[in-house]
């Protein structure tokens, strides 16, 4: 239809850079392969601790975050930028801007994944869930970020095509918001190379990471792949979507709802209990483009049915795209306040996360890759009974890891809040609860063996495919006109407001305009998150202070990055709801102003472990000694690995004043502690070394890490059962909220 | 007195409403524009673009008689 169109400018030749779209695709699957056996390891440990070996290195709170950071950035990011470097090219007609940028984008995203595979196994952690790699780390994704950036925006200013395809308003929703993300939560001051401390604390914290992280799930994992969809699923079906109007939709309800979506982030906070309901209003909302979106992917098939059935390629895209759907269905039924009492800190989270990660970003990678490598290595696929192998390995794999977790979830919050007819806890001790999943944890690890299975075929078909291919591949030189003016009338508006915002070709005008465009799509990312976090970080009154709670004794800092380094989180929570069923449990309930010195925050979001906000205390200090050494014998049957390297570690006595400096200056009134911290450290340290030899436990602790972790653990939630000491270690003693008066709307839970 | 104090006496916390609803009004415009009468032609067009690898659908010089 266009050949026949008048050219007025030259024409220009280009080819397209392929290379770079087969390094990445090469790295997703060894990546993917990576992610996924490292994923399988942590559930074989939950059930069989003693494979840890009782090294450091192999815990399940050091290497939890290395499965989800493998599978998320690894896998699911270099296979977004195959994706993007592949169709971006095509769709813009016109070369990436740069080589040498896109080779920098490559081989920089590889080093910082091989830096967090290093790291994160030495317990080199900031601490905060899926944003746990270090500062210079985070720097480094950073610039890489940048690069891609300018080379993404760079190959959109010198493109041959006018209009934009959908799938590229995906890709740049994708990267400004994600670097808005990334460098707002990552916001830190280090105290060392390998330890930086988040510039929020408590409440405040926990409200950016949660932005950071439910958004990271739109812009990393869910933007990027619909683009993907948009471009791929009709290139495999060979028809276009099935509707263009519904992708735009699709688009703009994301970009504008999605950051206002999620009620577990509007619950709590300042708002009022309208835009609360408001807010609830808006992610049932987004079913229905989340929905169009699934239905203009499997309709794009429409009149192809018959080619599901021979192509494996097609097989995994209505597979991705069905739990798309699912995924978007359920994700808003898990933020509905009712259902998020029962589900959250339960397995239930996790199946859902793995719907999405394995079902969703899993199947749409795999069948793209299939989909690109004959096309990248200019060959036959080698073996496409093997691809549909994996299929439906991959398929079933994920059936039977998410059934059993959605049961375990089930089944663990409601005996959690189970109580007898004497209104006593059904089940008290907190283990009963967790062995009764063990069974289900092991079908979970023969459906993640399923699903590794199939990651390993699909890299051995693509290595194979790649050993096929031709001594030199070919590199077929393009034509299309050279940029142009646009010819275009600007439109201008004329007659009535109503009249022109009803004819809005200034949608088509934007389209066209990448700068006002990419403007258009930050501004929105970013007005929406200000006037979401503005009145939660400023407004006084939402975390009250509470008088009694003061600073961490240095030795308790130092024993809370332990904490930090170890990944206890992952395991436990701090964060006791106002729930009947949890302060039976575990004790009075979590107060904002409780955590006003917590640089990061450390609620968790899965116990598998009992919360600890209220564990200072409880037991005596050797109980504690006991359990790091030996978890089984103070508790038969924990999951827990053993820490006994905690207590042959020395800890780190001459770097505590730099930490305790680094809190210092975030705000935290150190008062006389500023100059004199490793003293006082090795003070304290000595006298809890003294009672756990007094309670029967070994002696010479007070130099060894156990030691500050005790310090840590039994100082834990006690604040706010000391008496009010005098009003010059706090700020504001008047205004503070009585410890026993429930605060209006208390921030619990404001994390899913 | 701090920062914190002048921005917790302005009372921010109806902007939060405020560009909720302007988000929804936004996003129901977008709802209203997609589904205009009249534009089939152009969304078919460019829903073909990802078939041809080697022409524009669009290329930025040819005029528009819309």
């Amino acid at each position: 239809m266009l050949s026949g169109a008048p050219m007025t400018s030259a024409v220009e030749k280009f080819r397209y850079d392929d290379d770079i779209v087969r390094k990445f695709m090469v790295m997703t699957l060894v990546w993917g392969v990576v992610g996924t056996l490292a994923g399988l390891y942590v559930a074989l440990i939950l059930v069989m601790p003693s494979l840890s070996f009782g090294l450091p290195f192999l815990t399940f709170g050091r290497l939890r975050p290395l499965h989800t950071n493998a599978a998320i950035f690894a896998f699911a990011g270099n296979a977004v930028f195959a994706a993007v470097y592949y169709s971006s090219q095509r769709l813009l007609k016109a070369r990436m801007f740069n080589d040498m940028l896109s080779r920098l984008h490559f081989w920089g995203w590889q080093l910082i994944i091989v830096a967090a595979a290093v790291t994160l196994p030495l317990g080199i952690t900031s601490g905060k869930e899926y944003a746990e790699l270090e500062w210079p780390i985070d720097i480094a994704i950073a610039v890489v970020w940048v690069i891609f950036a300018v080379n993404f925006f760079g190959t959109l200013a010198k493109r041959r095509e006018r209009h934009i395809y959908v799938a590229v308003w995906f890709y740049i929703a994708t990267i400004i918001t994600v670097a808005i993300l990334h460098i707002v939560n990552s916001l830190a001051i280090p105290a060392t190379l390998t330890r930086s401390y988040s510039i929020y604390a408590g409440v405040q914290d926990a409200f950016v990471q949660w932005w950071y992280g439910h958004n990271a799930v739109a812009f990393f994992l869910t933007t990027p792949f619909l683009g993907l969809m948009y471009y791929f699923m009709p290139k495999a079906a060979n028809r276009p979507v099935f509707s263009y109007r519904l992708s735009i939709l699709h688009f703009w309800s994301l970009v504008f709802i999605y950051i206002w979506a999620g009620p577990h982030h509007l619950h709590y906070t300042a708002l009022p209990e309208w835009a609360s309901t408001l807010g609830m209003l808006f992610s049932v909302m987004l079913w229905m483009p989340s929905w169009g979106g699934m239905i203009n992917g499997l309709m794009t098939l429409r009149g192809a049915w018959n080619k599901v059935a021979e192509e494996p390629v097609l097989k995994f895209f209505v597979v991705g795209v069905t739990f798309y759907g699912m995924s978007t269905f359920e994700g808003p039924m898990l933020s509905v306040k009712s259902v998020n009492a029962l589900s959250h800190y339960t397995d239930w989270t996790i199946a859902h996360v793995h719907s999405g990660a394995l079902g969703w970003n899993g199947m749409m990678t795999f069948g793209l890759a299939y989909w690109l490598a004959p096309k990248l290595f200019q060959t036959e696929l080698w073996n496409k009974k093997l691809a549909n192998l994996h299929f439906w390995l991959g398929t079933l794999g994920i059936l039977l890891y998410i059934v059993p977790i959605y049961a375990a979830g089930v089944t663990q919050g409601l005996m959690w809040r189970a109580f007898d007819e004497t209104g006593r806890l059904a089940y008290p001790d907190f283990v009963e609860t967790l062995v009764r999943l063990i069974p289900m944890y092991w079908v979970r690890v023969a459906g993640g063996t399923l699903f590794v299975v199939g990651a390993v075929l699909a890299l051995v078909n693509i290595i194979m495919t790649w050993k096929a291919r031709p001594a030199k591949y070919e590199d077929p030189e393009h034509e299309a006109p050279a940029l142009g003016e646009y010819t275009v009338a600007e439109p201008k508006p004329t007659g009535s407001i109503l009249a022109y915002i009803a004819r809005a070709d200034f949608h088509r005008a934007w389209e066209r305009k990448v700068l006002k465009f990419s403007v258009l799509v930050g501004l929105s990312v970013i007005v929406a998150s200000l006037f979401e976090m503005i009145p939660t970080f400023l407004i006084r009154s939402n975390v009250p202070t509470i008088s009694s709670v003061t600073p961490y004794t240095p030795l308790e800092l130092a024993g809370r990055d332990i904490y930090l380094g170890e990944g206890c989180y992952n395991c436990h929570s701090q964060m006791v709801r106002p729930i009947r069923a949890e302060t039976e449990r575990y004790g009075e309930y979590s107060k904002p102003g409780e955590f006003v010195y917590d640089h990061p925050y450390q609620w968790g979001s899965r116990r598998i472990g009992p919360d600890l906000h209220r564990v200072g205390g409880k037991y005596p200090h050797l109980w504690h000694v006991r359990h790091m050494e030996d978890p089984r014998s103070t508790t038969p049957q924990s999951l827990m690995p053993t820490y006994a390297w905690l207590l042959k570690e020395d800890t780190d006595f001459a770097g505590i004043q730099k930490r305790v400096d680094v809190m210092a200056m975030l705000g935290v009134p150190y008062g006389d502690a500023v100059n004199k911290a490793e003293g006082m450290a090795r003070e304290q340290a000595k006298q809890i070394a003294a009672e756990i030899q007094t309670q029967g436990g070994p002696a010479g602790l007070e130099s060894k890490k156990i030691v500050a972790l005790v310090a840590y653990l039994q100082r834990l939630g006690t604040d706010i059962k000391k008496q009010p000491q005098d009003s010059s270690a706090t700020r504001q003693a008047q205004k503070s909220e009585s410890p026993v008066m429930p605060p209006p709307g208390a921030a619990l839970g404001a994390v899913k | 007195m701090k920062l914190s104090d002048i921005m917790s006496s302005m009372g921010l916390a109806t902007y939060a409403e405020i560009s909720l609803l302007i988000f929804f009004a936004v996003f129901m415009g977008v709802v209203f524009h997609v589904y205009k009468k009249g534009s089939q032609e152009t969304f078919d067009r460019a829903g073909r673009m990802p078939l041809d690898d080697d022409h524009p659908q669009d290329p930025r010089d040819v005029k528009e008689n819309a």
